[in-house]
């Protein structure tokens, strides 16, 4: 018997692979489905994860399918709307991913490419019908279609570079703090002496993607960016760093002292650059210690998100801040044997205290769940506000859907992030406290 | 949806077993009787009345659908044999787009035309590719469009496949409103065997067969010639066979909801007829038994 779901956060697999498009430079997405997808996309997704979005509408080229296309075939329709799409909006690489009726219909998608290939228009496509997974599984399949497709479209010479380290992992959007986590993640590789390939977000495009190949490792930070690096471990043999979540504060040093002996980095370097960020670490700590003690900062708390964010924030808080997280809420539907080693891992992450640890992606389930918990702080995303204002503990957002907050590079990854936490935790605690002091 | 105009029968049938033309000669007949009638071909290949045409082109509702915004009646209708308006749904070519949401999309045209309020017509009958492969062409038997379904099937077990599939879609259907099973037509008839075979699947599936349609060179004759056996060949005796269908669906209004086989039931129905088949053309003798 199935149950229903109430406010899931994860959309569909087509929206999936439009973020992941649209967070590289350079890549023009193209639609081909009917109208609603590209609008669902931006409603939905787009402008639920942080305030960057597009301005105003989304500027998603789109074949806008009608009926006449369901009963002919649409192919036609996307071959003219790829034409139209490179004369009016230039870009590197152009992307098609499809909608559920078009796959419905069984349009072909690859004959369309390579006609557009055969035009010299460099395109790529992704069959993302959104009955086929959700928005993860949309990420996957962008992912996939840009490693498989890419070799064919440039050739690079592909020389072996020992520094370069590819990151996966970080959806975007679905982390809506997912250009700062890659920014941090990316000046702590570094600082150990690494060249970052971050493929998403601010100056990476096309020429980052083409460089896949040629790097030394590809370092995992959610399960969801498993399946890149098994792709390219098969394909050129690349060996890879799986992390469950981007480390965050101290949970960097295993990370870093790893990442220095496997790619034979300079150790005292490396040993440098953690003092330093320890220390900054250990100080901010020291700065706060008033603030913390005064308006009682150590508190039971919950934690909903993906599985990455809730692995690295909630072992943050519980093991360098002292909160004692009381749940983790897990909402992105990972598969079952990394359901249990999560579970098994985040139950203890304080010594001696028992955290439960839930896999839910169902708003009505995890709001019924938090009411009944006896929480003091509640920190997951907008969609939990309400349950937080009844309960009447302090709140911040800082999950997919995020409808509140403004996120431009601010992120909870690394050292810098953090500290953006130790921030945002103590400002949301203290503007409670005194809201209720001053009332 | 209002009130039905004439009595509407979608028949139903494998591809290739000779639907069109036991469909055609069966509207010939009506209209030979005085009654008005529209075919409705519900087939991307879009050639179900083109023996009440003389074989002429006749543009199909979704071609014209696809042209032009505006669709009037006679942009997408012939008057055939016998007064006969003949209309094809039509559909993609083969390997493109979906064929079932295109009966969908022609049959929601004729409606909004309404087609049947202006021609006031005494039967309606649709002509349906006939292995119900999806929803789409299942419309005709769904929402009360059609009363009742005939299938027209002959002895090979995949024309008898597709019409167990069409009881499957009748039985699902019919009790929320959607068409009944009107019974099953005996179409190529030729072998000794096939009628009795055809009988012992419809005595299994809980229906009956209405007629026998022996398999005749007049009917190819005459399709050669772009006409019903009913136009060129009117007092033969195969025209007569399909009187005898013509009336037997105007006068009889029996119907039922199948019960069709399992998959495990008709491959084990189907194993039998065969070891029958093969020891009646070898003469095997079983004890106490007559052949």
């Amino acid at each position: 018997m199935s149950n229903h779901l109430e406010g899931s956060r994860n959309s569909c697999a087509l929206h999936g692979a439009l973020q992941l498009f649209e967070a590289i430079e350079g890549v023009i997405p193209v639609i081909h489905s009917t109208s609603g997808c590209g609008v669902q996309h931006y409603l939905g997704v787009t402008r639920l994860s942080g305030g960057n979005d597009p301005f105003s509408s989304p500027p998603v080229s789109s074949s806008n399918i009608a009926e006449k296309h369901v009963v002919f075939g649409g192919g036609s329709r996307l071959r003219e709307q790829l034409k139209n799409t490179v004369k009016v909006v230039q870009g590197d690489l152009y992307a098609i991913v499809t909608g559920c009726s078009t796959e419905m219909v069984g349009d072909d998608i690859p004959a369309m490419a390579r006609e557009g290939r055969e035009q010299e228009w460099p395109v790529v496509y992704a069959n993302t019908p959104g009955f086929s997974g959700d928005v993860h599984h949309g990420y996957h399949l962008a992912l996939k279609a840009l490693i498989e497709q890419l070799p064919g479209i440039w050739k690079r010479k592909g020389e072996f570079q020992t520094r370069l380290v590819n990151v996966w992992g970080i959806i975007p959007n679905q982390d809506p703090f997912w250009r700062g986590n890659l920014q941090e993640l990316g000046r702590l590789l570094e600082g150990i002496g690494l060249v970052p390939n971050l493929l998403l977000g601010s100056e990476q495009g096309i020429a980052a993607w083409t460089q896949i190949p040629e790097a030394a490792l590809n370092l995992v930070l959610s399960h969801w960016g498993k399946l890149p690096a098994g792709l390219l471990e098969q394909r050129y043999g690349t060996p890879s760093i799986i992390l469950e979540g981007a480390p965050v504060g101290s949970a960097a040093v295993p990370l870093l002292r790893r990442l220095t002996e496997q790619l034979k980095l300079d150790q005292i370097r490396s040993e440098e650059f953690i003092t330093r960020e320890e220390s900054l670490l250990n100080h901010q700590f020291a700065r706060l210690a008033d603030s913390y003690y005064r308006a009682g900062f150590q508190r039971e708390f919950v934690l909903v998100g993906e599985s990455a964010q809730v692995t690295g924030i909630g072992e943050f808080l519980g093991k360098s801040f002292g909160l004692l997280p009381r749940m983790l809420i897990i909402t992105d539907n990972p598969p079952d044997n990394v359901q249990e080693a999560l579970a098994d891992r985040l139950s203890s992450i304080v010594s001696g205290y028992d955290t439960e640890v839930i896999f839910s992606e169902d708003r009505a389930e995890i709001t019924d769940i938090i009411k009944t918990s006896d929480v003091q702080l509640i920190l997951a995303s907008s969609l939990e506000r309400e349950v937080a204002v009844e309960l009447d503990v302090p709140f911040l957002a800082l999950s997919f859907p995020l409808d509140d907050r403004i996120v431009l590079d601010r992120g909870y990854a690394g050292y810098r992030g953090a500290t953006a936490l130790l921030e945002d935790i103590g400002s949301s605690i203290l503007a409670f406290s005194n809201d209720r002091l001053f009332c | 949806m209002s009130e039905k105009i004439g009595k509407h029968i979608a028949i139903y049938g494998k591809g290739g077993i000779g639907k069109s033309t036991t469909t055609s000669n069966i509207s010939a007949a009506l209209a030979e009787s005085g009654y008005r009638v529209i075919q409705i071909g519900c087939d991307p290949k879009s050639d179900s009345t083109t023996i009440l045409r003389g074989g002429n082109d006749l543009p199909t509702v979704l071609d014209t659908l696809r042209e032009q915004s505006k669709v009037r009646i006679e942009d997408i209708s012939a008057v055939g044999f016998g007064g006969v308006l003949c209309i094809e749904a039509g559909g993609p070519v083969p390997g493109v787009g979906c064929a079932g949401r295109g009966i969908n999309a022609a049959v929601e045209l004729l409606q909004e035309l309404k087609i049947f309020e202006e021609f006031k017509p005494d039967f309606v009958l649709y002509d349906v590719l006939g292995d119900v492969v999806c929803g789409g062409f299942a419309v005709p038997i769904r929402d009360g469009l059609a009363d009742r379904a005939f299938v027209v099937t002959s002895s090979d077990f995949m024309a008898i496949f597709a019409a167990n599939n069409l009881f499957k879609a009748v039985n699902k259907y019919a009790p929320s409103g959607g068409a009944r099973l009107g019974g099953v037509i005996a179409n190529s008839i030729l072998a000794a065997y096939a009628p009795a075979l055809i009988d012992d699947f419809a005595a299994k599936t809980g229906t009956q067969v209405i007629g026998y349609v022996p398999r005749s060179l007049v009917v190819a004759q005459s399709e050669l010639y772009g006409k019903t056996v009913i136009e060129s060949v009117p007092q033969s005796e195969q025209a007569q066979v399909y009187r005898k269908l013509a009336k037997y669906i105007d006068e009889n209004e029996d119907s039922v909801i199948p019960k069709p086989l399992n998959s495990p039931e008709l491959k084990k129905w189907a194993r039998e007829w065969g070891d029958r088949i093969f020891e009646v053309e070898t003469g095997v003798v079983h004890e106490m038994a007559s052949i």
